[in-house]
């Protein structure tokens, strides 16, 4: 019963809103890539590449923005990377993205122990400051005061805008449903793919840099899988914005809900508590009313 | 016809040393940069690494004790993968069954030890096996693919395990299990031959390696693996040639993931005598590297795991000079360099695959 009464409350949705914010930007982030024909499963490394360096920069050179800068740049070169063995190599995208995932956990571990001489984590830092201003609204105030928080939210009208409305978005979309065709139309396939991919690594960046935010710090393991949820966030989404937004918060009611029951001491031992999300993420995939449909031609190298 | 496939054969072969020796090679450099990056000099760290590898027969007894569970693992996965099933869900599925392979042997010390290692092999093969039967159902019912399913089912099989070690299954405060009969102790080594003095290889290297055999052979020249790799190489055009792709993807996710467990026998039944949380140290993650290195053919597998055996006793050896964790990153690296020097070679020699 008690449980009942914090999830009515405010500071609970408040919460869920935050914790919405990583699995939206993960999920828009693989939307833009696959949208573009090209399934990116390396959204989970992205995140960790994006938390470590953010968090590597901020501990260096003690200037957030600047840290914030060149977190999303090493993202952007990673996911050039990306796009040079998937467009332009055409090399299996799920391969190539377990490729990058399993890189990117390694390069980190070893530049912890190089920089910071631990396994486990780096020291804490600043972390992005709310904005003073928003932060007094009642209410919305508390959500919206933190710069990526409001971005994400923003982002809902912002992608259903470009990958609908825009030429942009048209071109990118007929890249990942016929290829042959837009190619006969004049459009370049593998730049739109590219185009794709990039939006993607800054997208899965933010993500990354919101969570080593929170935490003030990097820790091995922090990502936990959200980049994958995120990916399951987009499927149940049916790779639609909107729809995407509210799958994230599905996952997000459940992550606070997660934390909610662990504060309250309940006699539900914590192993199972830790393993809802995932169970979730399973549960609802399972839960789907048919098959999925990704756009035709993602996955398939062109 | 049979000498134009013949021809055609060897051209892979060429194809396939060609773009293997690159990787490593490429691997090998940016290894090097690497450690140049950080200050230190790479030739006394590879020196060190080489003699305590290969100068005593202990190096050698725990590089090939620490290939074994990457060529069991390996053999699963290149099921899988033949099959286009990207299972990244190995290292849960290897500790379900390991775990259950603990629990049971506790229960079986009225046997003689044969009949309760074949019973201990089958049960954790079946429950490494349904772990592997619903991202199966799952990509077959609602084609949502098995990379997020077996992800998420590595945290959950990971937490139930932990859960039910911590609760009730644990000998008192450690993460382990109680110790199974020693009847059941697999033979040593090191107890045949003093030469291996020290290390853990145990029987189980053996039947690491009549293991591969058996997948190359089922995999390269009987119908079943025959369906299992048209059935990858393209889904929709087996079903013309009478094969059920959602049959054969059923199949091979179950073998695949049951096979991983057999990595719980050299660890418990070959060197420690019970299940431990966090033994595997990976090896489901490693072992997809095994098995792209070798292209997925089980008798490469057996070498690639010993490279990665190496690597893996090696980095140990030299912790001091530089940190361990440079292997995951070669591991990494060696991933992306053999995807993409197999794509420009196989170019080259306008093989299509």
């Amino acid at each position: 019963m008690e449980l009942f009464k914090t999830i009515l409350t405010v500071a609970f949705l408040t919460q869920v809103f935050r914790l919405m914010t990583p699995y939206y930007l993960g999920a828009s982030a693989a939307n833009f890539s696959e949208r573009g024909g090209v399934i990116n499963i390396a959204i989970e490394g992205f995140m960790i590449l994006s938390a470590f360096s953010f968090a590597m920069f901020s501990i260096i050179t003690h200037n957030t923005w600047l840290s914030v800068f060149l977190a999303i740049v090493i993202n952007l070169v990673f996911a050039l990377l990306y796009s040079l063995f998937t467009v332009k190599l055409k090399i299996n995208q799920i391969v190539t993205g377990v490729g990058f995932n399993i890189l990117i956990a390694g390069l980190t571990k070893f530049l912890m122990m190089i920089i910071f001489h631990s396994s486990s984590n780096t020291e804490r830092f600043e972390g992005i400051q709310d904005n003073e201003f928003i932060a007094k609204i009642p209410v919305i105030g508390d959500i919206l005061s933190d710069y990526i928080v409001l971005f994400a939210i923003i982002l809902i009208f912002i992608s259903n805008f470009v990958l609908f409305k825009t030429t942009f978005g048209l071109r990118l979309r007929s890249v990942g449903e016929n290829p042959e065709a837009a190619e006969s139309l004049g459009i370049k396939v593998h730049h739109y793919k590219i185009y794709g991919i990039l939006i993607s690594g800054f997208l899965a960046s933010l993500a990354g840099i919101w969570l080593a935010s929170e935490q003030k710090s990097f820790s091995d393991g922090m990502i936990a899988g959200r980049g994958y949820i995120a990916l399951a966030a987009m499927i149940i989404g049916k790779w639609k914005p909107i729809n995407i937004f509210f799958a994230s918060l599905i996952f997000a009611f459940f992550e606070a809900l997660q934390i909610s029951i662990q504060i309250s001491g309940t006699p539900i031992p914590s192993q199972i508590i830790q393993m809802l999300p995932y169970l979730i993420t399973i549960l609802v995939l399972v839960g789907l009313i048919g098959k999925t449909k990704p756009p035709a031609a993602d996955g398939v190298p062109y | 016809m049979s000498g134009l496939t013949l021809k055609r054969f060897s051209i892979q072969t060429q194809a396939n040393i060609i773009s293997i020796s690159l990787s490593l090679l490429t691997t090998f450099a940016i290894t090097v940069i690497l450690i140049l990056c950080i200050g230190k000099n790479p030739f006394p760290i590879f020196g060190t690494m080489f003699s305590e590898v290969f100068l005593s027969g202990y190096g050698i007894g725990q590089t090939l004790f620490k290939a074994t569970p990457l060529i069991i693992c390996g053999c699963g996965l290149a099921f899988c993968f033949h099959a286009a099933i990207f299972n990244i869900g190995a290292e849960g599925q290897l500790n379900a069954g390991a775990f259950t392979m603990g629990l049971v042997a506790l229960k079986l010390e009225a046997f003689p030890w044969y009949i309760s290692i074949v019973i201990c092999v089958i049960v954790s093969f079946g429950v490494s096996a349904f772990f592997g039967l619903i991202p199966a159902l799952i990509k077959i019912k609602k084609s949502v693919s098995e990379v997020i399913t077996t992800i998420m089912m590595n945290f959950i099989i990971m937490a139930l395990i932990n859960y039910f070690l911590v609760d009730f299954f644990a000998a008192k405060s450690t993460m382990h299990t109680e110790k199974i009969p020693e009847n059941m102790m697999l033979l040593k080594f090191s107890t045949m031959f003093s030469f291996f003095q020290g290390s853990s290889l145990n029987i189980c290297f053996v039947i690491a390696l009549l293991l591969a055999f058996i997948s190359y052979i089922v995999i390269y020249k009987t119908k079943f693996g025959y369906e299992i790799r048209a059935v990858g190489f393209n889904p929709s055009a087996s079903k013309y040639i009478g094969i059920s792709p959602d049959r054969i993807v059923l199949l091979t996710f179950m073998i695949g993931a049951g096979i991983t467990s057999l990595v719980g026998l050299n660890f418990i039944m070959g060197y420690k005598g019970f299940y431990e949380y966090g033994f595997s140290n990976n090896v489901g993650f490693t072992a997809i590297a095994v098995a792209l290195l070798a292209r997925n053919n089980p008798i490469g597998i057996i070498f690639s795991a010993i490279l990665f055996g190496v690597l893996d006793s090696g980095g140990l050896a030299v912790n001091e000079m530089v940190p361990k964790e440079i292997v995951l990153v070669v591991q990494g690296v060696i991933i992306l360099t053999i995807l993409s020097i197999n794509t420009i070679v196989d170019k080259k020699f306008n093989l299509k695959r």
